[in-house]
């Protein structure tokens, strides 16, 4: 595999950066965020992930699975946030909770401190 | 009015009736009590899966509440995994410190020690050790006091116990029987990507149970994460003895949202979606209708266990107390192999969530409610027909003298 085609392209980085806050490693981090997000921050990061989500989905490809490098993991972890508040967008109206849903914070997801 | 002709289960299977159901055995702490000494102190229980204690001298501790106790599923150095009450033999503290309610370790040797004073067990459940043996008196036979063994035995890597402390139970593929033929044969083992969470809900465990044993909730409480994508009816329900079966179908209707889309194209990990059945057993989904999606099947008295192409999934449900209820629920699928696979499997898996909080979000509400006396019976319709199962076989259970 060619070093020159693996690194993390511009935009990419850039959406890292302005996306950052979304660069979380676990699963309850990413539920924990979004349940704490306005309804306007979830649309935003969504509208603005989504362009760039078929972009990092090729990157992230150029790696067998979970050797990401460093340099690339936040933008994977950014995607990973993304797969976390799609349905809130596109099935709940934008609602950051899932409605008429058990207490979230009771459901204890035995998978949910791994990162990755 | 219903047009008897829709009743399809009713004259499939006239014997469950079609009268109102008593709620009392979701209310009351004296039906509790006898379910726990006739159903669950007496038959097989589902506590783990083989890929969990893969190794020669891999354990796990399971707890089960409704019995006072927690069960040592260990692994020996021929394989073969055994139970035992965790329980020393000295002054019965626990062997084994548990965290929680699962807890997981290993041993090279296959053994395992009391923290208390050092007494050894093998995993046959054998005293093979004990600090200042020669200080207990001559009454005291190291050959006698072995762990507490409960029944255990394997089908398809699922570990089951009975806790039954008669010496001779039904066999565990006889208390199957043509349900494991039904469910048999399925990779299971194969597709071992697990997720898995569970909760303490404040309801009983029939009432966890029934919510998630019919699809006539699905355009109500799904409305939300599975809009438009189930039928309500069931297809292809079969019973066998205490256990029962049915299929679950889409509606085709439903256009996947744009994350759905790109997700569904690179890796298997949602219901949402036609995926074949290259992975089936003949009998279920037996005219391979185009519709399927799952079979949901309800393994007595406190599993379900759900199939479908390149998907597996469980509902379990704990008795605590009459209104108190352990339910875990363990989604599986094959391991991504690359890392957009992995991104999709993260799509799936947290819609499946969300539909299961939407599940659990009836529960403890119909238990205040039942609990409040106002409802002698429930109605239940055709489609509702496991539940009606269920409670029938309960009942002949709880009056088997």
């Amino acid at each position: 595999m060619s070093t020159t085609t693996t690194s993390l392209p511009a935009h990419l980085a850039a959406f890292a950066s302005q996306a950052a806050e979304w660069a979380l490693g676990t699963q309850n981090e990413r539920q924990h965020k979004r349940l704490h997000s306005s309804r306007e921050a979830l649309k935003s990061f969504y509208t603005a992930a989504m362009p760039v989500l078929p972009d990092i989905l090729a990157y992230v490809d150029q790696f067998p699975l979970g050797q990401i490098p460093p340099e690339g993991q936040p933008v994977f972890h950014i995607a990973l946030s993304l797969a976390e508040v799609a349905p809130h967008i596109e099935l709940y109206r934008g609602d950051p909770k899932v409605p008429f849903s058990f207490e979230e914070s009771r459901f204890v997801a035995d998978h949910g401190a791994v990162v990755g | 009015m219903n047009a008897p002709a829709e009743l399809k289960w009713a004259a499939k299977y006239p014997e469950l009736g079609t009268g109102p159901i008593p709620v009392d055995p979701c209310v009351s702490p004296e039906i509790y009590e006898k379910e726990i000494e006739k159903v669950f102190m007496k038959t097989w229980l589902k506590v783990a899966r083989v890929e969990e204690i893969p190794n020669n001298g891999d354990y796990k501790v399971k707890k089960l509440a409704f019995a006072k106790t927690s069960i040592i599923l260990i692994r020996g150095k021929d394989g073969q995994i055994r139970g035992f009450h965790n329980t020393c033999s000295h002054r019965g503290n626990k062997v084994i410190v548990e965290q929680g309610e699962e807890t997981f370790g290993k041993n090279k040797a296959a053994v395992v020690t009391c923290r208390f004073h050092g007494w050894v067990y093998n995993a046959q459940g054998e005293l093979v050790q004990v600090p200042e043996e020669n200080k207990f008196h001559p009454c005291f036979e190291r050959e006698k006091n072995s762990l507490t063994s409960v029944h255990t035995d394997v089908w398809e890597g699922f570990v089951f116990v009975n806790l039954d402390r008669t010496a001779e139970v039904t066999p565990l593929r006889e208390f199957l029987g043509s349900y494991a033929d039904h469910m048999g044969g399925f990779p299971y083992s194969e597709i071992s990507h697990c997720f898995s969470y569970h909760t303490e809900l404040k309801c009983n465990w029939k009432v966890a149970h029934d919510a998630f044993a019919e699809a006539y909730h699905v355009s109500t409480i799904h409305a939300g994460s599975f809009p438009n994508v189930f039928s309500s009816g069931l297809s292809d329900v079969q019973l066998f003895g205490p256990h029962r079966t049915t299929a679950i179908c889409l509606s085709l209707d439903a256009e996947p949202t744009p994350v759905a889309k790109i997700a569904n194209s690179l890796v298997t990990g949602s219901l949402v979606s036609q995926r074949g059945a290259s992975m089936l057993p003949p009998s279920v989904n037996p005219s391979r209708r185009d519709d399927f999606s799952f079979e949901l099947s309800v393994m007595f008295p406190n599993l379900l266990l759900h199939i479908s192409e390149g998907i597996w999934f469980t509902h379990q449900f704990w008795p605590i107390a009459h209104d108190r209820t352990l339910w875990e629920g363990k989604y599986y699928v094959s391991k991504p192999k690359t890392n957009s696979q992995r991104w999709a499997l993260e799509h799936a898996q947290c819609l499946q969530r969300n539909a299961w909080l939407e599940d659990t979000a009836t529960m403890e509400d119909t238990q205040i409610a039942l609990e409040s006396g106002a409802k002698s019976v429930m109605h239940l319709q055709d489609d509702e027909v496991l539940i009606r199962h269920g409670y029938k076989v309960l009942e002949s259970y709880l009056n088997d003298e």
